[in-house]
């Protein structure tokens, strides 16, 4: 038996679309708020994974890739803190946290 | 077949694919956890194994730095700064207690769109084959590149953070009692 | 100023006058001033078209134009040509405006709106004279709609009536008729016809062959609806005896002597499309053919003395679209020219008689020879030039069209020959049943014998013209101001027809013979009227009736027209409104659905956005033509 010792790139590229496919699985159907942030986790984890690994099977020495995932993960959080202090007004004007019952449209 | 198995174990060769193949699983399996779970505190502790499965996955890449700052940043920090928000959110007595929106049949059609479409994107190219060895020194040369090359970028970030700590103050405190 | 821009004045200065006596002559006391400018006009626009009549003779037609419109592609000019027929044509019309200016002033003496009936007079000769002088086609066409409006003022002179107020409609919708025909020639010369619209251009092309046959025919038989409107032929001839509620110098002026012509003097001025047409000149001739004899025999059944006269004149433009038809150009172009003096004579004198004994029934005229003698005569004079007994001017004329019809090249000419003679006859007999029935005889009622004769302002123009109607016979010699023959000045080509002596002796006996009877039937009551009537019923009462044309078109206004109009007015809303309202409702429900896209929900937003970029990535990936390799490599 022949084990490949190298995983393929597109292994984890494969991996990160699916990753991606779930949170914005997550982000279109859940009614929760806050479930909608944890599917953009997800997207942005994914998009971490990708860069990582096209750092490790292109040329290594350059630390773009990782520099890149770095600053991802900086944006993360900001944009988690903000999104949830929104939230958290949100919920203090509709009294509830349900996507499809904050709207103020008539008709 | 056994003894074969046994003689690649020892001989170290297929750690490697079998690493990722547990790690990917545990980076699918509480991702669907999370999207599908009907309970939003179990959604948000879901979030947790899927995170540390990824730092995992970025040791396995060789960055374990990197690996180090995830582990401190999200799932210290912002998978612990949601359950806040969830505790802070949570609706007890909610009588509609739907986790799904009307358009979940859409949802599930356009993100396996995406994923059938992404994926062969992604895969159809004709990639560079097998990695070279790690770079030796990887952290201190991440360091390097944050504090060098990439000093404005990691400047700008951090300005970024602390408009987003004000920017968060400012929306949710609460409405000035009279 | 470019040679011949002199001659602007000609229809100039009668415009002038017009505005002078719209700004200043209308109140009651500028009355007496209101009659000067327009005769002072006609002065000197007479004057100056005889000199251009002898200063065409010596240097040739002189002509001059400016651009004025540019519509696309479509050139429009304002231009001038004096030539024989335009110079003629004007003199003869400033000359007979002026007499019958000259008359109105008596006979309009003391009725309202003196000023205004100047003022439209004036605008009538500004616009006729500038009609004849237009060098292009649609000039021509503009002062041909100004003069029909001008009639229109006219007829309804006295608007309070609605007999009058319905004849000047009538007058206005009928020539409307025609006038759609001579726009639509208009438009295909524009469209098919290279754009030529002078008269001078349109004559080379024609002559070198660039309008085709088929263009030429056509442009020919629309310029004759037009004419048909104006010239009063048959169909559209009903307007004119209607016409005649307006007073009777208007009669005279336009609806004998000038605007009527009008129609005569376009066939003449496009003649030489009609001669490339031959079809087109053969229903002219059919039509005129038909006009003079219907109109003659409607002629004889009129009791009103006015509208013997109208019909008269629907006969005797007849003649002259017959002579044209036929190829007589030069004939019918001299008709028109005698027929304005002596007809304007006869509605004249017929003023008279209307003037002194308010009404117009001849049967309660009577014996008004003894008390009105210049009237008489100068009646008698008319009568005989229009029955055409030589010396007279009319028997010269009407000769050269019994001649011209005789030697014409068009099939079945000699229809048209025994036509007109027999016409001769019925015109010869309703002009001197006219006479006998006014001036002769024992008067008939009250009013007959308290008549007077008219004051002088009116009698002198009818001595001037009987005296015209006399002499102008001698104008086949030589025309006054240029020293020609008429022949040599009004011609179409090279051809100078013989004129034939049997027509001559057979015109002057048929004319006798209408003399003859109309003296037995109501001088000399040798042949009973009644009796006749009595044993032709339906033949008295179809020529009574005017063979039921009016009834003809009424039918058709009403059945065909409005049917027609129903069915356009049905189209017009179902389908051309319900196409806006269709696109309009379209738009509405349209936007119905596209409102559900606006719910204002995030997550829809955010499919949709996720929709759009995965079919933005099918687009760019579906050029490539990859097979799908799903983790590359085996594990």
């Amino acid at each position: 038996m022949n084990w490949v010792t190298a995983v393929p790139l597109q292994a984890y590229l494969t991996l990160s679309a699916a990753l991606f496919a779930i949170g914005l699985l997550g982000v279109l159907v859940r009614r929760n708020a806050i479930a909608v942030l944890l599917g953009v986790e997800l997207m942005l984890n994914a998009a971490n994974i990708n860069f990582v690994a096209f750092w490790r099977y292109g040329s290594s020495a350059n630390m773009e890739g990782q520099v890149f995932a770095v600053i991802v993960m900086t944006l993360a959080a900001a944009e988690a803190a903000i999104a949830l202090a929104i939230i958290l007004n949100v919920y203090r004007r509709f009294k509830t946290v349900n996507v499809d019952q904050i709207n103020l449209m008539k008709g | 077949m056994i003894a074969a198995l046994w003689k690649e174990f020892l001989a170290g060769t297929f750690w490697q694919p079998l690493s990722f193949v547990l790690l990917a699983l545990g980076v699918l399996l509480p991702a669907l956890a999370v999207v599908f779970s009907r309970n939003i505190v179990h959604a948000a502790l879901w979030l947790l194994p899927c995170l540390v499965s990824v730092a995992g996955l970025f040791v396995l890449l060789g960055a374990e730095a990197l690996a180090g700052i995830q582990i401190l940043i999200y799932c210290g920090g912002i998978v612990v700064l949601i359950l806040f928000a969830v505790m802070l959110t949570y609706g007890v007595g909610d009588p509609d207690i739907r986790a799904f929106n009307r358009q979940l049949w859409w949802g599930l059609l356009g993100a396996a769109a995406f994923a059938v479409v992404a994926g062969f994107a992604l895969t159809a190219q004709l990639w560079p084959g097998p990695p070279g060895p790690v770079p030796p020194d990887v952290t201190g040369r991440l360091a390097d590149a944050l504090l060098k090359q990439y000093v404005l970028a990691f400047e700008v970030s951090s300005v970024i953070l602390l408009v987003a700590m004000v920017g968060a103050l400012v929306v949710a405190r609460a409405e000035p009692k009279e | 100023m470019p040679a011949g821009s002199e001659y602007l004045l000609i229809p100039g200065l009668p415009l002038l006058a017009f505005l002078l006596v719209a700004a200043f002559g209308l109140r009651p006391q500028d009355e007496r001033a209101a009659p000067v400018p327009i005769i002072a006009a006609l002065c000197g626009s007479l004057y100056l078209s005889l000199r251009a009549l002898a200063h065409v003779a010596a240097a040739g037609p002189q002509e001059f134009s400016f651009p004025w419109l540019y519509v696309g592609t479509v050139q429009l000019d304002i231009g001038v040509l004096v030539d024989n027929l335009s110079a003629l044509m004007m003199a003869v019309v400033s000359l007979v405006s002026l007499l019958v200016q000259i008359y109105s002033i008596g006979y309009m003496k003391g009725e309202i709106g003196y000023g205004r009936y100047f003022a439209y007079m004036s605008l009538f000769s500004g616009s006729m004279l500038a009609l004849v002088i237009s060098d292009n086609i649609v000039q021509t066409y503009i002062f041909w709609e100004l003069v029909g409006i001008c009639s229109y003022l006219l007829i309804g002179f006295w608007y309070r009536r609605p007999s009058a107020a319905a004849a000047a409609k009538k007058a206005f919708v009928v020539t409307r008729f025609g006038d759609l025909g001579f726009l639509t020639a208009v438009l295909l010369l524009s469209s098919f016809g290279l754009g030529i619209f002078g008269f001078t251009d349109l004559a080379h092309a024609a002559e070198q062959g660039a309008l085709s046959k088929g263009l030429i025919t056509a442009v020919c038989l629309l310029l004759f609806c037009g004419a048909m409107g104006k010239s009063a032929q048959f169909p559209l001839h009903i307007w004119l005896p209607d016409a005649m509620e307006g007073p009777t110098p208007v009669s005279a002026l336009i609806h004998a002597a000038t605007m009527v012509a009008a129609g005569v003097y376009l066939v003449a001025r496009t003649y030489f499309l009609f001669a490339l047409a031959p079809a087109a000149l053969l229903v002219v001739a059919i039509i005129g053919c038909l006009t003079l004899f219907l109109a003659a025999t409607m002629a004889v059944a009129e009791n009103d003395i006015k509208r013997v006269m109208a019909y008269s004149t629907i006969s005797q433009l007849g003649y002259m679209m017959m002579a044209l038809g036929v190829g007589g150009y030069t004939a019918g172009v001299f008709h028109l020219t005698t027929h304005a003096f002596f007809k304007a004579l006869l509605f004249l004198t017929a003023g008279s008689v209307i003037h002194a004994l308010h009404t117009n029934d001849m049967w309660r005229m009577g014996g008004l020879g003894k008390r009105m003698p210049i009237t008489s005569i100068t009646c008698l004079v008319g009568a005989l030039a229009l029955a055409g007994l030589p010396p007279l001017a009319g028997f010269w004329s009407k000769d050269e069209i019994l001649s011209a019809a005789w030697y014409s090249q068009l099939p079945g000419h000699w229809v048209f020959f025994a036509l007109a003679l027999a016409t001769v006859f019925l015109t010869a007999f309703y002009m001197f049943r006219l006479w006998f029935l006014t001036f002769t005889g024992g008067e008939r009622s009250e009013e007959a014998r308290h008549a007077h004769e008219s004051p002088w302002v009116m009698a002198a123009p009818l001595v001037i013209l009987a005296a015209l109607a006399a002499v102008a016979g001698g104008m086949k010699v030589s025309v006054p101001g240029s020293g020609e023959g008429f022949g040599e000045l009004i011609r179409f080509g090279d051809e100078h027809e013989a004129v034939s002596r049997l027509a001559m002796a057979l015109s002057i006996g048929a004319a006798l013979a209408g003399i003859a009877l109309a003296w037995a039937a109501y001088r000399a009551n040798l042949v009973s009227p009644a009796a006749f009537n009595a044993r032709l019923p339906r033949l008295y009462r179809l020529l009574k009736n005017a063979w039921y044309l009016n009834r003809a078109w009424e039918l058709f206004a009403i059945r065909v027209v409005i049917a027609g109009s129903v069915l356009f007015a049905w189209f017009d809303r179902h389908v051309v409104d319900g196409m806006v309202n269709g696109v309009a409702w379209l738009c509405g429900a349209g936007s119905q659905q596209l409102r559900r896209l606006q719910t204002g929900q995030v997550q829809l937003y955010a499919l949709v956005i996720a929709l759009g970029i995965i079919a933005a990535l099918i687009a760019v990936l579906g050029g490539a033509a990859h097979g799908l390799t799903f983790i590359g490599g085996g594990r």
